[in-house]
């Protein structure tokens, strides 16, 4: 470990000297694209990025289930009742063409859903979480204050305790104090 | 680093008995804090890029404590540093400036800015300013000049289990259009670290810093669909390690900081091979010494100039002699008073004598001279004179005292006031005032004297009563002895509420306060008048002492506690069988029966004057609760399963055929920082065993450096034929999207 280095002294600029040099601004980076302007916003937080994949998964689900797979294309039901007039060929075969590839983008998505059911859930970041303790031993009690096994618990504070010496160091606690004991444990209150 | 065995502690007999507690203890073993990470100016290590060709990757373990790389061809990495930047603006020079890694800890100013690349607790990147300087730096490091205009290397990095699609897409986006990168590659740390440890089918228990992952491999090829991940990693447990001592310490001199507590939970911290057992029995008297350890922080010791033996004597000389001349000076002015007074006496006395034989015009003359209303008035002060001469002479020579006082007579009493003159009159009445004041002492002499007659009669009576009944006496006294007890704790309770301005002490003492002060009076003094009697009841002055919270404002009250206490406590140790030394207040107060005590302060009595001791900090059940938490999420108020059920419920239900889960058993694989505790390995094992069925062949093994592993790894796998079709090159990006990924057997699978 190297010492810290001495506190800057007016006059010495050493310490201004060795912060150049490990300054990052200062170094030569030619390997970047001086073109290269990031997104303003792309620092996200993983809430927001799962809120939005989810989102985008659901509005994608809707658009399948309005898409022409499920309801009767009009233009086969007008030609049906031939109550319509087919137009001449150059017409038709545009319909067609948008027809296709709607049809197309909804054969991929249909394709993809049915792949990602058939061969079991696919592993996400949020379904690989292992699931809460099932396991009854895993109940135990530990003394909040000195991790010791704890047989009481402090009905005011809601603080498991060892025993009645530990006890009085939890009567005395501020009520600030015990909020954090209970936090470091899971079981604080909070406020939403 | 050392990390100390883990040690079976049987039970202590209870029989230790305070002498053993307080029988000295060799000093105790005593780590010091650490210093921030700074490490210097570093120069950048040479050659590799010279080396390197256009097939060579760069590989980067994107690890949230220390980013690792270098190139394919290298054996370990050639960089390592932590996931921090220091960015902003220096007023001084006037631009903007920023410091990556180990930098970043250079001084106060520049650690007061560090920002961390990913979320905290997480493996994924939440900054993307903070990754790019940590690119920016790896790429400088490692010397690329540019080529192309970018970096002009294939790039393998390293990313989380089952990564957010956005964190790859975006990660993908910067390489490819910041860096122009030729290709890249995405695969998962833990994978490459089995790979590189040679494993086929097993499973992989990978603790790393910010989660742990378990992965089931088979073939070489991972089950990513039953992987599954705890979070909980090193940074988790340093992070609870702070909590702990930030309670534990609430009003600890020093600064601890998170690189602090990590090294604490490397160093000292360990897994318990039978935690329920150990941790009830951690703080036992026995053996405390070694399981204590104590870190100490800087502190400076308060400077008491130490006085010579000499200087001591002078200044007590000084003293004495100060004293003495004060006492002489005193004397003095005595004596003379006293010459003074036996002057005037011996005047009065001539006068009286010439008084005898005078007539009485000539008397009366003579007495107005020295203005003698009469001569019983004369008589009166020559008694007086003499009286307060014999006292002082006493005084000085130091004899006895004249203490019988004699009762005076009062002849004028009896005698009809029809029959005296004025001056008889006036003696009369003196000689009343005289009667009654006697009276009034000798009253109160009797009463002196009955008072003691009624406590020794008292004193009898309950020694009579403990003869005879000696169990309810003593039971009288236990109840003496409890409410004296519980006035005690309520009045130091009283003393910590009015600590806390919330607490209802301090705000009936604020509603007195403000009624005091009050100049309109409040309801109850309106109701009876103007007439403020306040002072008539004793009681009333009982108000300032509710009102004044200073240091001595209870003294008296206190005094009288404890010495009623001692002395009821002190009949019992007498008197009753039950109640020994070790069960009076003082006992249980010593520190040495304290549990609490050897928690925040060890098997050692604790200073609190000592600037050293109170910079101490005592790690003792912290060094296995903090680990536990890997078994047991709960701990630490995590809900999730712990390692073991994860572990068997992988096995049990994530792969459906038999041999499967056999062949996995065969091979269960450690890596990450996070298993190189002491035990871990073990205590798995062992845990293992009892949740699968009898029959499973259960083998475990450690990664050869569960650290740095997965980057070497990476770079074999990098290095080696088999990644060759597995890159995303920059054609592929620009027609498939930033979404497009490859899938191989040790990256992660594509999302729907």
């Amino acid at each position: 470990m190297a010492p810290i280095p001495p506190a800057p002294q007016a006059g010495d600029d050493s310490h201004q000297q060795l912060l150049d040099q490990l300054d990052l601004t200062l170094m030569p980076r030619p390997f970047r694209n001086p073109h290269w302007k990031p997104s303003q916003r792309r620092n996200k937080n993983i809430k927001q990025i799962i809120g939005e994949a989810s989102r985008k998964e659901a509005s994608v689900l809707v658009t399948q289930n309005n898409s022409g797979s499920s309801t009767p294309h009009p233009q086969s039901s007008a030609n049906a009742t031939g109550s319509v007039t087919p137009l001449p060929g150059s017409a038709q075969v545009q319909t067609n063409i948008t027809q296709a590839a709607q049809n197309l983008s909804t054969m991929v998505l249909e394709r993809n859903l049915q792949a990602s059911l058939s061969s079991g859930p696919i592993a996400t970041y949020t379904n690989i979480e292992s699931a809460p303790s099932l396991h009854p031993a895993h109940q135990k009690h530990y003394c909040d204050i000195t991790g010791l096994p704890a047989p009481y618990t402090d009905p005011k504070s809601r603080l498991r305790y060892h025993n009645a010496e530990v006890f009085q160091v939890v009567r005395s606690l501020p009520q600030s104090a015990a909020e954090k004991y209970l936090e470091a444990r899971g079981a604080h209150v909070v406020l939403k | 680093m050392t990390i100390r065995s883990a040690q079976y502690i049987n039970h202590s007999s209870s029989a230790d008995n305070s002498d053993i507690r307080l029988s000295p203890k060799p000093p105790p073993r005593v780590w010091n804090s650490i210093e921030p990470p700074f490490k210097g100016y570093q120069s950048p290590p040479l050659g590799g890029y010279v080396q390197s060709s256009k097939k060579t990757a760069v590989v980067i373990d994107n690890g949230a404590s220390l980013l690792r790389a270098g190139w394919s061809f290298d054996k370990s990495p050639r960089v390592a540093f932590p996931a921090t930047v220091a960015r902003y603006r220096d007023r001084k020079i006037n631009r903007t400036v920023s410091y990556v890694g180990y930098n970043a800890y250079a001084d106060a100013t520049t650690r007061g800015q560090i920002r961390n690349a990913f979320e905290p607790g997480t493996s994924i990147v939440g900054n993307w300013d903070v990754m790019e300087g940590l690119l920016d730096y790896t790429f400088a490091s490692l010397g690329i000049t540019a080529e192309d205009g970018g970096v002009g290397r294939p790039i393998v990095m390293t990313e989380p289990v089952a990564n957010l699609g956005y964190s790859r897409k975006t990660m993908t986006e910067l390489l490819f259009e910041c860096y122009s990168a030729p290709s890249i590659s995405f695969g998962i740390d833990s994978l490459f670290s089995y790979r590189f440890n040679k494993g086929r089918h097993g499973l992989v228990v990978s603790s790393s810093h910010t989660a742990t992952h378990l992965i089931p491999v088979l073939d070489s090829k991972p089950v990513l669909s039953s992987a599954t991940r705890l979070n909980w990693g090193g940074f988790h447990g340093a992070d609870y390690l702070l909590k702990l001592l930030k309670l534990k310490y609430p009003t600890f001199p020093g600064k601890l900081t998170e690189y602090q507590t990590e090294d604490m939970v490397r160093s000292h911290c360990y897994i318990s091979q039978d935690y329920d057992r150990e941790i009830a029995s951690f703080l036992d008297w026995s053996g405390l010494e070694d399981r204590d350890h104590v870190i100490q922080y800087p502190f400076t010791e308060q400077v008491i100039i130490e006085k010579s033996e000499e200087e001591l004597a002078r200044i007590a000389e000084r003293k004495r002699e100060g004293g003495r001349r004060l006492q002489e000076q005193a004397a003095k002015m005595r004596l003379e008073k006293l010459v003074r007074k036996e002057q005037t006496l011996e005047y009065y006395k001539s006068l009286q004598e010439q008084l005898a034989n005078q007539t009485k015009k000539e008397i009366k003359r003579l007495l107005d001279e020295d203005e003698f209303k009469d001569e019983a008035q004369l008589e009166r002060t020559i008694q007086d004179l003499e009286k307060s001469i014999r006292k002082a002479r006493n005084k000085d020579v130091g004899g006895p005292e004249n203490i019988e006082e004699v009762e005076p007579s009062y002849p004028l009493l009896d005698i009809a006031d029809e029959n005296l003159d004025e001056a008889g009159l006036k003696e009369k009445r003196h000689q009343r005032l005289m009667k009654s004041g006697y009276e009034a002492r000798v009253r109160a002499k009797v009463e002196k004297e009955l008072e003691k007659a009624r406590i020794a009669e008292q004193e009898r009576q309950d020694n009579e009563r403990r003869e005879t009944d000696i169990d309810s006496w003593l039971e009288e006294r236990r109840a003496a002895r409890l409410t004296l007890l519980q006035r005690i704790k309520e009045r130091d309770r009283l003393k910590a509420d009015l600590g806390n301005r919330k607490s209802l002490a301090s705000q009936i003492r604020m509603k007195t306060l403000a009624n005091l002060a009050s100049d309109q009076p409040g309801k109850k003094r309106r109701r009876g008048g103007d007439d403020d009697n306040f002072g008539a009841n004793d009681d009333d002055w009982g108000v300032y002492r509710t009102v004044a919270t200073g240091e001595h404002s209870d003294d008296e009250e206190e005094e009288d506690l404890g010495a009623g206490l001692k002395g009821v406590e002190a009949q019992l140790l007498k008197y009753d069988p039950s109640f020994n030394e070790n069960n009076t207040l003082e006992a249980q107060s010593d520190w040495t029966q304290s549990l609490v005590h050897a928690f925040l302060r060890g098997p050692r009595p604790f200073d609190p004057e000592s600037q050293q001791e109170a910079h101490q900090i005592h790690l003792n059940v912290e060094r296995i609760r903090v680990p536990e938490v890997v078994f047991q999420p709960s701990i630490a108020g995590l809900d999730q399963a712990g390692i073991v059920e994860i572990a068997a419920g992988v096995i049990n239900h994530g792969l459906a055929k038999q041999h499967d889960q056999i062949s996995v058993l065969g091979d269960i694989f450690l890596t990450g920082g996070n298993t190189l505790f002491t035990g871990f390995d073990e205590r798995l094992k062992r845990e293992l065993r009892a949740a699968l069925p009898i029959e499973a062949p259960i083998k475990l093994r450690k990664a050869k450096d569960p650290i740095l592993d997965a980057w070497r790894g990476a770079a074999q796998w990098a290095a080696g034929a088999e990644s060759n079709q597995r890159f995303v090159t920059r054609e592929d990006y620009q027609e498939k999207g930033s979404e497009y990924m490859k899938e191989h057997n040790l990256g992660n699978a594509t999302a729907a």
